[in-house]
């Protein structure tokens, strides 16, 4: 009892209740909207300054590219969902919750694959930031800023894992978890903009 | 809870040593303030960086005025000017008055709403700490080695740092780098510390302080918040791209490759035309505590201020091109942005009008904080008329970047938020460090500041009538801008005397100050409910908060202002 003391819920450090840190949270994700909103402002001025010399390279026009592309898409997407039953699980104390957010780690890691595998294979057709002009800059950069929102975002779903694991994460006490939540969805409605402007449009 | 008052059950014992730290000792007083997380003291530090910087780059405005003092003038050699005058405007917007800003939300806002601290104290203290080492990563720049380059040195490409002068082929070496990079930095701390903010405000209203209630500082702060957290990320993004564009040869601002140097001015101004509300705003929210407290008399019309207030956060958000309108950009967006312009004035005049009818009829008390509120409402009226005459377009594409624009500005920053500024230290000085300021060092400070602020700003205005250009290192004689130019720098030398009495008077008071108690102005919002300086707590007790004066309804029972409200 003694050794396992320091990682109860009792022992730890009074927090502010979950509404604060969710508001918190919430005016921080307006911040990283406005950030992704200049990025993706700049490339469509940008796109639409370059009128119709703006072509996609061939490796993002391969059906095999597209295809692969959606199904990240889609996989990324349903992270959302199980993310959002994993959280109502572990909120009502049942079980599968932990289960599900190790799904949702799963998803979130084939969508990375899938872009590190897109990167790889466009360096390899020449296709860079500083040799396809402002379409691969704005490309690697979106794309780029994106993925690495998703690592984080997978990061702290991993910490809300082990922490759901070690009893830190409970029905009662669960900012941790609403957070890493909060920017998981966030960063998925931004693929959804993304995904429009680069690949379909 | 009888008589209106309820208790808040505190422990009232000091936060303990932190392990290896003595209290009482020069040490233990330099660990309690790189550790504290307490709102006061960073509040306390916020302001105290901003001072340390204020000194820095005030030192290179008298530098700028030296040179340009007469004609064929050879002070500084032109690569050290250009660097003087981007590393005065960059460091006086970022490590100047948004540390002050900070500074005053960070140490006032949590007193005004009777809470016990900031939402997340840690994440306060990442973001003063972001702030203090971006301001010391820029100044870095002076003393770093030359590069492989051989261009090194501080940035030279003036404060907004306009594209295609910061790609590579224009700009070898790390200046502009130490430039993007100390932004970019800042940009986080500003914005966390926004959030911690806009979430202290929203969750951490004491019981009975709605929205409705709450003092016209705190309504300023949360909108200037709001505007940080919404705008500072473009900026932050055009620093991103900025960076990639340098170094892995990404091409967003290069013209050659299908850039648009233009989208670099874009995100600029989004975010650098709010950037002035951000500033301005808590100096109006100042004004609108220190002119009621001193006229005796509510504020009037406070519904209006708040409005006011909300309404110039939102229209700030869409008037950035004003400052583009000689680009070139195309007929609708010139009248869309001179309008959009044009209609800021209506809420700050309305402004000035409420702070005037709150004074009418009152029983003014000159005290110093008044006193540079009453410079304040002049100076500003005449930046915001001379703000309306720039934006007109024509008037505009005639003036761009001349003097006269740098005259408009400096009526603006520092005739306008830097008094707001002074007026809130004399008045919240008492609360930090429970002295007052001295009276006759301030006296001094006032007239010499307002002698010199006048002497060096009004004459810019005529030179830049006469069409001296901005940045210019020096003129040829006989194009009548030498008595402009010479008083101008004469104006600069009382500035910099009165602002030496400042900080002379910041250390003698909280030495030697009389002692101020809790409530030397006999003032009605919360922070004077406690003592000075405020305990780690901040309150043992507090009122219930029953109309927006909580502390007239203490004083006078008999009259209070929820009977009326």
């Amino acid at each position: 009892m003694q050794a396992t003391a320091a990682l109860t819920v009792d022992h730890l450090p009074p927090q502010p209740p979950p509404n604060v840190i969710r508001f918190g949270m919430l005016t921080f994700l307006a911040s990283e909207a406005m950030l992704f909103g200049g990025l993706i402002g700049g490339y469509i001025v940008l796109r639409s300054g370059a009128g119709p010399g703006w072509q996609m390279p061939e490796a993002l026009k391969n059906p095999t590219t597209m295809a692969q592309t959606f199904v990240a898409t889609i996989m990324l997407l349903s992270s959302s969902f199980t993310l959002h039953f994993s959280e109502v699980r572990i909120l009502r104390g049942q079980r599968g919750g932990r289960l599900l957010l190790l799904l949702t780690l799963v998803l979130g890691g084939c969508f990375l694959a899938n872009q590190a595998h897109e990167w790889f294979s466009l360096y390899h057709e020449g296709f860079w930031f500083n040799t396809a002009g402002i379409m691969g800059s704005s490309f690697f950069v979106l794309t780029g800023f994106h993925g690495m929102h998703v690592f984080i975002g997978a990061l702290l779903l991993l910490a809300a894992l082990v922490r759901t694991a070690l009893g830190l994460i409970t029905p009662e006490r669960h900012a941790f978890l609403d957070c890493s939540s909060l920017y998981w969805h966030f960063v998925d409605i931004v693929w959804i903009f993304l995904f429009t402007i680069l690949y379909i449009l | 809870m009888a008589n209106g008052t309820s208790t808040i059950d505190v422990g009232t014992e000091e936060f303990p040593a932190l392990p290896g730290q003595e209290k009482g000792t020069l040490t233990g007083w330099i660990q309690d303030l790189v550790f504290t997380v307490d709102h006061k003291k960073l509040g306390l530090l916020y302001i105290g960086t901003a001072w340390l910087f204020f000194v820095a780059a005030g030192i290179m405005a008298t530098l700028i005025r030296l040179q340009v003092a007469w004609p064929g003038n050879h002070v500084v050699d032109p690569a050290t000017f250009n660097a003087l005058f981007t590393m005065h405007g960059t460091i006086m917007i970022f490590w100047v008055a948004m540390p002050l800003i900070f500074g005053f939300a960070n140490y006032v806002v949590p007193l005004q709403i009777g809470a016990r601290d900031m939402a997340f104290p840690r994440l306060n203290a990442f973001s003063f700490w972001l702030t203090f080492f971006s301001g010391c990563l820029l100044m870095f720049s002076y003393v770093a080695g030359p590069s492989l380059y051989g261009a090194s040195g501080p940035p030279q490409v003036a404060w907004f740092a306009l594209a295609p002068l910061t790609s590579r082929a224009f700009y070898p070496g790390p200046s502009v780098d130490y430039w993007s990079l100390s932004l970019l930095v800042s940009g986080i701390g500003s914005v966390t510390g926004g959030v911690n903010v806009m979430t202290t405000i929203f969750c951490y209203r004491t019981k009975g302080m709605t929205l409705y209630r709450m003092p016209l500082f705190t309504w300023a702060t949360l909108t200037t918040m709001f505007l940080v957290v919404v705008f500072l990320p473009p900026l932050s993004a055009a620093q991103i791209m900025l960076t990639l564009q340098r170094y892995a040869g990404a091409k967003f601002f290069e013209p050659l490759a299908g850039g648009s140097p233009i989208l670099w001015q874009h995100f600029f101004w989004i975010f650098g035309h709010p950037e002035v509300y951000i500033l301005v705003l808590p100096a109006f929210g100042i004004l609108s505590e220190v002119i009621p407290v001193f006229s005796r008399k509510p504020i009037f019309g406070y519904p209006m201020m708040v409005a006011a207030i909300v309404l110039i956060g939102f229209v700030s958000a869409g008037v950035w091109a004003h400052h583009m309108f000689t680009v070139g950009l195309n007929s609708f967006s010139v009248t869309f942005f001179a309008f959009a312009t044009l209609v800021i004035a209506i809420p700050t005049g309305l402004k000035i009008f409420n702070w005037v009818g709150t004074m009418y009829g009152g029983k003014i008390r000159y005290e110093l904080p008044m006193l540079f509120c009453l410079a304040f409402i002049l100076q500003f009226l005449i930046a915001g008329l001379t703000g309306v005459m720039l934006g007109v377009a024509p008037f505009d594409w005639q003036l761009n970047d001349s003097y006269f624009v740098v005259a408009h500005f400096h009526y603006v920053i520092v005739g306008g938020i830097v008094f707001g500024i002074f007026a809130g230290t004399y008045y919240w000085y008492p609360k930090a460090f429970g002295r007052m300021m001295d009276n006759r060092l301030g006296l001094w400070h006032f007239w010499l500041f307002l002698i010199g602020f006048h002497l060096t700003f009004d004459p810019q205005h005529f030179s830049g009538i006469l069409g001296m250009p901005r940045r210019i290192y020096t003129y040829q004689p006989g194009r009548g801008w030498e008595i402009w130019n010479l008083l101008s720098t004469i104006g600069a030398f009382f500035q910099a005397a009165g602002a030496l009495l400042f900080v002379i008077n910041l250390f003698w008071s909280a030495w030697k100050g009389k002692e101020a108690g809790e409530d030397p102005w006999d003032a009605w919002t919360l922070e004077w409910e406690t003592t000075s300086p405020p305990p780690d707590y901040n309150f043992e007790t507090l009122p219930e908060v029953r109309s927006r004066r909580p502390l007239w309804d203490l004083k006078h029972p008999e009259d209070p202002d929820w009977k009326f409200e």
